[in-house]
């Protein structure tokens, strides 16, 4: 009421308004134009430049704002303005300047820490939570920065906290309508009607979407997509010139494997100015869809990039349907619908498919169904085990469809985790050195709390440790109380039961035994390797100085020493290369190989080192170890590898697996090899050796037309035609 | 990779029988130990590579030999005893150099211009050379080093692009590995080498995710730009593509100038012209039409083949 009579008021008075009144009467569903408007005449700068944002002109806003801060006597309070018009329009890096000059100008201003701390929350920066517990310690009474408060620990999945600060904000301000849409949105994940706090917020702004877009926003960050989608739905049904929310459902729709309606939101809200980062690349991203092949079965949608779609279709589809096996059987149940697969050459394509979305540089992302991840090519050789990323985002496909997306981010990133090595031993990350530390420094946190390791990290490692303790805590339940388990535990989370009770229903502890249990645990499995870490770091660095000086007898006489300090450890400049480097300096190849098959099965999959074992098996007469050697890399890095294919071609035509050579010779033709010629002939003995005959002779035309004179092709083109019997197969 | 016409290439090698190549290498001034090893275990490999195939006239110049002097001398060797018929292969490994006016490869003392590089070439009596500068900033060497029956391929393809290269090691890797002979004529053309150090450097640069620093270019013709692919109709690569770099099996010289073999041999060229001229009308051949007739070819063409070499 107070707000529409403010409305008469200007209609019939001379009454001079704030941009606060403004900004008020738009909360309130109220037509503000009038009242921007009338600030647009003002003589001061600042207040034009607040007229003209509420009259989305931002150009000339952006103007009056430079004008009103050249202004000696400018202080802090215009500057937040400015940098939250920056913030809106896209431009976090200035609205940091400028909130970082407010505070050089008043080292107390609330408002600038809130403006801080709105920038953090977008990048999911660490920093977040210290900006707004500043900005509130300052300013207890902003409802405002309450309700980012309530929304940063909504995202954290501290509900509590989040409840808690709605209902301050509620309390300091009446039309507190994020609060409410807070409420409404902790409702709705606990599967309860929203509609009381949709009624409050309706009745005081009809009109207001951003309630139904934040409502949405929480959806999606919990993996409730469908959700997402329909609250964006909503939110420009009642605001049809919300942008943001347009944009926002097309990327949702995009997410649930749509093409066309997504195309159609991205394009409204682009041509309206809503131009953000992920509304750009989005559209650029639906552009580039033509450049991808689709293969469909009954069960997949596998989208590749054309220009490796043939070499990386095999491997996919064969692991794509191997991990939904396997699943299949562990969660007994099969899918509704078909799981979409894309797979991203271009890594900025894929970030695009995460973008909003929190998580360390991730390789993979799951929305439902619909899987995206980067493709091997997208990274540097050996930087990712693709098929390892594949089986993780597909156990979330399966724990997501068996919880109808109802499970906490730390259990399902957990069992994701465990999964890995489920497939493979070998498989999934080993225990890095920042883990080794956290455990050291005592900073995992307890299960009922790990979800808020994920979001806001509080220290830079933060969400790594969270995924390795998730996969551990896992690891532990699956090894103390068996793998059924932890189906049990998708079940509970299904019901919507909280972590601690999960844990006494399932495993008949309680939270903090549980806790107290895994750690013992933890440190049978990891406690030696975290009380040697300090050793190991200074003995390594040692080793790894000996080494390059080729000091060969130094490595050989301390490397073993060292590599069981900490034998995890496969990164960068690790002692089993070292060793193995030492030993074939000394002409000890079979030592050489050892160290090299510890390493392999430690889980190490760098390209180079793999190949130079498979060379040592090959040389000492073990073909088939040589072949599955090679094989691994398939897993790793079979694109832009010519060499690999051929080498595990000619080993797997020598072991007589004829199928895998025909599979190995024709991945050397998809990635348009030089030598033609011999990529063809090669395809042409497998399928030759394969009893294939008329596959074998359109591989060899292949390779003479692109050399007519080419003796061996020409001789089995002979023999094709005069049918003679296979020859010995020799390779190129 | 053949660029001319099947029955002149033949009639090439018929004439170039008896001609000797003469290959110098040099590994240039490294500067620090990790470049010095490098560039001198490129030389000594491709040393090695000319050994293994029975090579006569090889230089390698690497460590304190690779001077200005040495090189000089090495250069007036083969002009005092090279023929018009033979090839000269000089390659240069190392870091260079670009003013914005003069290339100069670095040596130990002092360093080499591309002009003084040229005038040593330019005595020399054979008609067909090959300088293959793998070195940092060695596309500012073109200009001063393109001569008639001179081919030039450089790593970079400005004098701007000074960062290391990584093209030698493609270069050598070319000479090693038998899928560099993708005509499967038993031999490594300057151009064949030349496509596949090409695109194993894109590779290396895709591949770790790193901005290629280096654009390899050649220049074949004697005027003109240097350039990184043959464009259609252009007479640049002819040279390229019948300079021999590397003979893997010895040739077959015996056959060729064999006169009992004369009327097979023209029946093979014929067929091979028929198979050039079917690979060209593909695009507007039916498929199953397309493959009768070039099964046809080339089985026909195995069959002379076969005959040839009884």
């Amino acid at each position: 009421m107070r707000y529409l009579l403010l409305a008469l008021a200007l209609s019939l008075t001379s009454h001079a308004a704030t941009w606060q009144e403004c900004r008020g009467l738009e909360k309130h569903g109220k037509d503000a134009t009038a009242c921007y408007t009338q600030l647009t005449h003002t003589s001061d700068p600042a207040l034009r430049a607040e007229g003209f944002w509420g009259l989305e002109n931002y150009q000339q806003a952006n103007a009056e704002f430079r004008d009103a801060v050249a202004s000696p006597s400018s202080g802090a309070a215009v500057r937040v303005r400015w940098g939250l018009l920056f913030h809106e329009r896209f431009n976090n890096p200035e609205a940091v300047n400028l909130f970082n000059e407010a505070l050089a100008k008043d080292p107390n201003y609330a408002p600038a820490f809130y403006g801080l701390a709105l920038v953090s929350a977008d990048g999911f920066d660490g920093r977040a939570p210290q900006y707004i517990a500043k900005a509130l310690t300052l300013d207890p009474k902003s409802a405002e920065s309450r309700e980012l408060a309530a929304d940063m620990a909504f995202e954290n999945s501290d509900f509590d906290t989040a409840i808690k600060e709605a209902d301050q904000a509620i309390a300091l301000a009446p039309d507190a309508l994020d609060a409410m849409a807070i409420h409404a949105a902790l409702e709705l994940l606990n599967d309860r009607s929203p509609d009381a706090w949709l009624a409050k917020i309706t009745a005081i702004n009809p009109k207001y979407g951003e309630g139904y877009a934040r409502i949405g926003y929480h959806m999606v960050q919990n993996r409730r997509y469908a959700d997402g989608v329909s609250y964006y739905r909503k939110a420009v049904e009642v605001q049809p010139r919300l942008w943001s929310a347009h944009a926002q459902l097309g990327i949702n729709l995009m997410r649930l494997g749509q093409q066309d309606e997504p195309e159609k939101e991205l394009q409204l809200a682009y041509d309206n100015g809503y131009r953000d980062a992920a509304t750009v690349n989005s559209l650029r991203l639906l552009d580039s869809y033509k450049n991808f092949q689709t293969f469909t079965d009954d069960t997949t949608i596998l989208k590749l990039n054309k220009k490796e779609a043939e070499l990386l279709q095999p491997y996919f589809s064969a692991e794509l349907h191997r991990a939904m096996a396997a699943y299949e059987k562990k969660y007994q149940m099969k899918l509704k619908g078909p799981v979409q697969l894309e797979v991203y050459p271009d890594h900025e394509d894929f970030a695009v498919r995460t973008m909003g979305m929190p998580g360390l540089g991730a390789l993979g992302v799951t929305f439902g169904q619909v899987v995206a991840m980067d493709s091997p090519s997208g990274r540097k050789p050996g930087e990712f085990h693709w098929a390892s990323t594949l089986r993780h985002e597909l156990s979330h496909v399966y724990v997501l469809s068996a919880t109808n997306h109802r499970v906490p981010r730390w259990f399902t990133e957990g069992l994701a985790v465990h999964e890995e090595t489920q497939a493979s031993p070998e498989w999934g990350d080993r225990v890095t050195p920042e883990i080794l530390i956290a455990i050291r420094d005592k900073k995992l946190l307890p299960v009922a709390e790990l979800d808020r390791g994920f979001i806001y990290p509080q220290y830079p490692a933060q969400v790594i440790v969270s995924y390795f303790q998730g996969g551990s805590i896992c690891d532990y339940i699956g090894e103390r109380w068996g793998e059924g388990k932890l189906l049990e535990i998708v079940h509970a989370y299904a019901k919507l039961t909280p972590t601690p009770e999960v844990i006494q229903t399932t495993l008949g502890v309680s939270a903090e035994q549980f806790d107290k249990d895994y750690m013992t645990w933890l440190d049978k499995q990891l406690g030696e390797v975290v009380r040697n870490f300090d050793p190991w770091r200074k003995q390594l660095t040692e080793l790894a100085q000996h080494a390059k000086s080729k000091d060969y007898a130094f490595v050989l006489a301390n490397g073993e020493k060292v590599k069981a300090l900490y034998p995890q450890y496969i990164g960068d400049a690790n002692a089993y290369q070292m060793i193995a480097d030492a030993q074939l300096a000394g002409g000890n190849k079979q030592a050489a190989a050892k160290v090299l098959v510890e390493y392999e099965k430690m889980g190490g999959h760098e390209p180079a080192t793999l190949k130079q074992l498979a060379t040592l098996e090959a040389e000492a007469g073990d073909k088939a170890a040589a072949a599955a050697t090679l094989d691994r890399l398939n897993y790793v890095y079979p694109t832009g590898d010519e060499e690999l294919h051929r080498r595990l071609g000619t080993l797997f035509l020598d072991l007589k697996s004829y199928d895998g050579a025909v599979r190995e010779y024709s991945a050397v033709v998809a990635l348009h090899p030089i030598d033609v010629a011999g990529a063809q002939y090669n395809l042409a003995q497998a399928y030759m050796a394969k009893g294939d005959r008329a596959k074998a002779e359109e591989a060899v035309l292949a390779a003479l037309e692109a050399a007519p004179g080419y003796r061996p092709a020409q001789t089995l083109l002979l023999q094709l035609h005069n049918g003679g019997a296979p020859a010995q197969p020799k390779t190129n | 990779m053949k660029r001319i016409v099947p029955g002149l290439l033949l009639a090439v090698a018929s004439l170039r029988c008896h001609a000797a190549v003469y290959y110098i290498t040099v590994a240039g001034l490294g500067g620090e130990p990790d470049y010095e090893q490098r560039f001198t275990a490129n030389a000594k490999d491709l040393d090695k590579v000319y050994h293994g195939a029975a090579a006569a006239h090889v230089v390698t110049l690497t460590g304190n030999d690779a001077t200005r002097a040495k090189l000089t001398e090495a250069l007036n060797d083969v002009t005092r005893n090279a023929k018009p018929e033979d090839d000269v292969v000089l390659i240069l490994i190392g870091h260079g150099s670009f003013d914005g006016e003069e290339y100069k490869f670095n040596l130990v003392g002092p360093d080499l211009s591309a002009t003084e590089l040229a005038t040593l070439l330019d005595k020399i009596p054979a008609k067909r050379q090959l300088v293959v500068n793998t070195t940092s900033a060695s596309g500012g060497s073109v200009v001063a080093l393109q001569h008639p029956g001179r081919a030039v391929i450089t790593a970079t393809k400005t004098g701007t692009e000074k960062n290391a290269t990584v093209f030698a090691r493609y270069w050598l890797q070319a000479m090693q590995d038998p899928a560099a002979d993708t005509d499967k004529s038993g031999s490594v053309s300057a151009m064949e080498a030349f496509v596949y150090a090409d695109r194993k450097t894109a590779d290396f640069y895709s591949s770790q995710k790193r901005l290629a620093t280096e654009h390899p270019v050649f220049e074949d013709t004697g005027k003109g730009e240097a350039v990184r692919t043959i464009a259609q109709g252009s007479r640049e690569g002819a040279l390229l593509s019948t300079l021999t770099v590397l003979r893997l099996d010895g040739g077959n010289a015996a056959i060729a100038n064999d006169p009992a073999h004369q009327a097979l041999l023209a029946k093979k060229e014929e067929l091979e012209r028929k198979i050039d001229q079917l690979k060209y009308e593909k695009a507007a051949m039916e498929p199953g039409e397309y493959k009768q007739a070039l099964t046809a070819a080339l089985l026909e063409l195995a069959k002379v083949q076969q005959e040839m070499e009884k």
